[in-house]
């Protein structure tokens, strides 16, 4: 009986409680941003959310299952359109957690809304390369070689075909102007690229000589459905990047640091557990976590100098 | 039963929280202690203590948001508006959406060498030329709640309205589904693969062995290279019983596929697939019976040149097997199947089994690959490299298929047939197709000699959101 009463009495509390701070925000619910401590949000840049929910969801809700301790109840996935809809999510603290590649978690870092805590095995991958490829039969031996050519990238977004190649370019003291087609003649004293969507595309552009010469990653080089064998055996690879890590996890700035460890400690044993196999599997085929250590952390900061003031809205 | 608290401090502090308000808004944290006080002396279940909980996370009041080590803030998400001729939306939490999609085929075929087609002695009807609207179909998908999906077709082409898949879901399983609703049963490649994506313009002849869609429950799960497939149907999309000539029919099976290799461009399917079926009283007969037939693999040809009629009377039930296998290496592939329907009847009739197969060949100039889907076992859509206009050609498609079926067996003369068709499609885009295909027809002549083996030029204009 009396646990009873004390038990209508606390739900008649929360209730009021509840009620009472509603009211005092003068605004219904889901008009007004509204606190929440209870709920981890991962996030993700999607074209596509229904496709990223599924994929994400079992994933912040095992995190969640596990934060008890810490008054998270449960976890939630928001996708934002691009990575200026990101920065501005995290910054507002809509999102909590985000797993994205390289490009986008040194655009987050850049902007100060998150940080990136640990490195993600994303399809049983660690790490992967930039490669540069020309004809067999070309005369490019060398990066310095590219100037006044053209060179054939995959999108904005794209880390490894698009962010990493203009780096490279930069440190080698060449200056990247893009080019509205592949045909278009770049300035003579410069590296003119062009954007081709897709890696089999990049692959074509070289070999049908529209492009002098390209540049994405190694999985997509040593994949046949990307670069297929017929086109590889004409293709010569005359630059290799030193390695980036393949996806990074990522969560706000402003993120309690007991949410953000016991986070980074669920991560870290999830390979481990038998528990989160199907979990990790839906998570982008994850094989597991690992620390970012001090050389990684370097290299992800060297790359803050990389983008423009104007960078920042790219879809991966 | 757990012993109550006698402690009258969460009274006291639920009291003091209500007479202060200052207190509650201003620590959501005091105020979780306090209910995880509550929940650990016994005061509330844990049901209570996640739904205050859940409540105070709903309703909690805004908070500067960029203070450090600030909690997060909710408020309603995007939507996300998209269109590939149809019109879909989602939010950008993933948890809601819906997308209007629709089909229309249109087909027409030139028939030469046609013959009125007998059917134990008498002339049931005769091959002609004719165009149709193969499909017009309108449809909606769509899931809430994250977890929850549906769909619902309707197709209105012909004298009929004719509901295709019109099913509730569950996927919040780890990597499955669960349906009711009308559903395909899960048995054969070419079934399971949409319409919208075959090589041909209609399933070759052992199509008329699958045991097609039905009302029912099924269950679909995966892993990266497979699939698996189960249900529990019964007899056709109404009540089956509206002559109140007995139970309808009911049948169970499964399907199982697995791809030793699953690329983009290169794939190996293989799959597996068995299917129980008892049949109810035949509201005309009142004892069960069961149909087989086929057309010429031409629908606009509407003749069913293979038929065994209404021979197979007091049915107990049919045992249906499935084998596939199909092959991408680039731009070729190979697909293949062998079905057969073995088929029990009372009255001391001896068993039966009817069995055919197809083979086919399918090769894109353009340089695309079939579109592969190794979870669910099945082909996708097509996407040319480079869609039609300005200078791009779509993507052109030639296919080969030879498929054979035999509904004789005992004292069934179901017909026997092989056809040859050769294919060819264009895709100008991922929503539009035209195809042609030239069928010919080899049946085997009947038992009074009649032999029917037209050849049939058929074309198809196909768009679909």
């Amino acid at each position: 009986m009396m646990r009873g009463l004390l038990t209508g009495l606390c739900l008649a509390a929360g209730a009021l409680l509840c009620g009472g701070a509603a009211a005092a925000t003068g605004a219904p619910a889901g008009t007004e941003p509204a606190v929440r401590t209870h709920t981890l949000v991962i996030g993700k840049v999607s074209s596509n959310p229904r496709k990223h929910y599924l994929r994400l969801k079992p994933m912040v809700d095992y995190v969640a299952e596990r934060m008890g301790a810490l008054g998270i109840t449960r976890g939630e996935v928001l996708m934002a359109r691009d990575n200026a809809q990101m920065i501005q999510y995290l910054r507002e603290g809509r999102v909590d957690w985000v797993t994205e590649t390289l490009y986008s978690a040194v655009l987050y870092e850049r902007a100060g809304v998150a940080e990136s805590i640990l490195r993600k095995w994303k399809k049983g991958v660690a790490e992967y390369r930039t490669l540069f490829f020309t004809r067999m039969d070309g005369d490019i031996r060398t990066l310095a070689d590219l100037r006044g050519r053209r060179l054939g990238l995959e999108d904005p977004g794209s880390t490894t075909a698009f962010f990493e190649p203009l780096m490279i370019l930069r440190d080698e003291g060449l200056e990247a102007v893009p080019l509205s087609g592949p045909r278009v003649a770049p300035p003579p004293d410069k590296v003119g690229y062009a954007l081709a969507g897709g890696e089999i595309n990049l692959a074509t552009w070289v070999y049908k000589g529209l492009v002098d010469a390209a540049a994405y990653n190694d999985l997509d080089w040593n994949n046949p459905d990307h670069t297929p064998e017929a086109l590889r055996r004409e293709l010569r690879v005359f630059h290799v990047s030193e390695p980036l890590p393949r996806a990074i996890e990522l969560v706000r700035s402003s993120l309690d640091p007991r949410v953000r460890t016991r986070l980074i400690e669920l991560l870290l044993a999830a390979a481990e557990d038998p528990e989160a196999r199907s979990v990790l599997w839906s998570y982008q085929r994850t094989s597991r976590f690992e620390r970012i250590d001090g050389e990684m952390r370097g290299a992800i900061r060297a790359y803050h100098g990389v983008l423009g003031d104007d960078d920042g809205g790219g879809d991966p | 039963m757990k012993r109550l608290s006698p402690s009258p401090w969460p009274g006291l502090a639920l009291l003091a929280a209500l007479l202060f308000p200052g207190i509650a808004t201003a620590g959501n944290q005091q105020m979780l202690q306090l209910l995880s006080i509550l929940r650990d002396n016994g005061t509330l279940t844990e049901e209570q203590y996640q739904q205050l909980v859940l409540a105070m996370d709903e309703e909690e009041p805004a908070a500067a948001p960029s203070a450090p080590s600030s909690p997060g803030i909710t408020t309603a998400p995007d939507i996300q508006l998209t269109t590939e001729g149809g019109v879909g939306v989602q939010t950008m939490d993933g948890r809601f959406g819906m997308r209007l999609k629709g089909r229309v085929m249109t087909d027409a075929a030139l028939v030469q060498d046609a013959v009125p087609n007998v059917k134990k002695g008498e002339v049931k009807d005769q091959l002609g030329s004719a165009a149709e609207l193969r499909s017009v179909r309108l449809g909606l998908e769509g899931w809430f709640y994250g977890d929850w999906e549906y769909q619902l077709e309707v197709d209105f082409a012909g004298d009929d309205t004719n509901v295709g898949d019109a099913w509730l879901g569950y996927s919040g399983f780890d990597r499955s589904r669960i349906r009711v609703g009308a559903i395909k049963e899960p048995f054969g490649l070419e079934e399971q693969t949409s319409a919208l994506n075959t090589t041909f313009m209609e399933p070759a002849l052992p199509g008329a062995l699958v045991p097609g869609r039905n009302v029912g429950i099924a269950y679909d799960t995966h892993g990266e290279r497979w699939s698996l497939g189960l249900g529990l149907f019964g007899e056709g999309l109404d009540d089956g019983d509206d002559n109140d000539v007995g139970d309808e029919g009911w049948g169970g099976g499964f399907r199982a596929t697995y791809a030793p290799i699953a690329g983009a461009r290169r794939a190996l399917h293989l799959g597996l697939a068995a299917n129980y079926r008892t049949y109810g009283a035949n509201p005309d007969y009142e004892d069960s019976r069961l149909r087989l037939r086929s057309r010429p693999e031409s629908h606009v040809a509407d003749t069913w040149l293979l038929d065994t009629d209404d021979d197979l009377v007091a049915v107990d039930a049919a045992t249906r097997l499935g084998l596939e296998a199909a092959a991408v290496l680039g731009s070729f592939s190979l697909q293949g199947e062998y079905l057969q329907a073995g088929v029990t009847r009372g009255d001391g009739q001896p068993d039966l089994l009817f069995d055919g197969y197809y083979v086919y060949a399918s090769w894109f100039l353009t340089g695309e690959s079939r579109n592969y889907d190794a979870r669910h076992g099945e082909f996708d859509r097509i996407r040319p490299l480079r869609n039609f206009g300005r200078g791009g050609p779509g993507a052109w498609e030639f296919g080969l298929r030879y498929s054979a079926l035999d509904l004789e067996d005992e004292d069934i003369e179901g017909g026997v047939a092989r056809n040859f068709t050769l294919g060819v499609n264009w895709y100008l885009n991922p929503q539009l197709r035209l195809m042609a295909n030239y069928i010919w027809v080899d049946t085997e002549p009947d038992v009074f000699g009649n032999d029917n083996d037209p050849r049939i030029l058929q074309l198809r204009a196909q768009y679909d959101f």
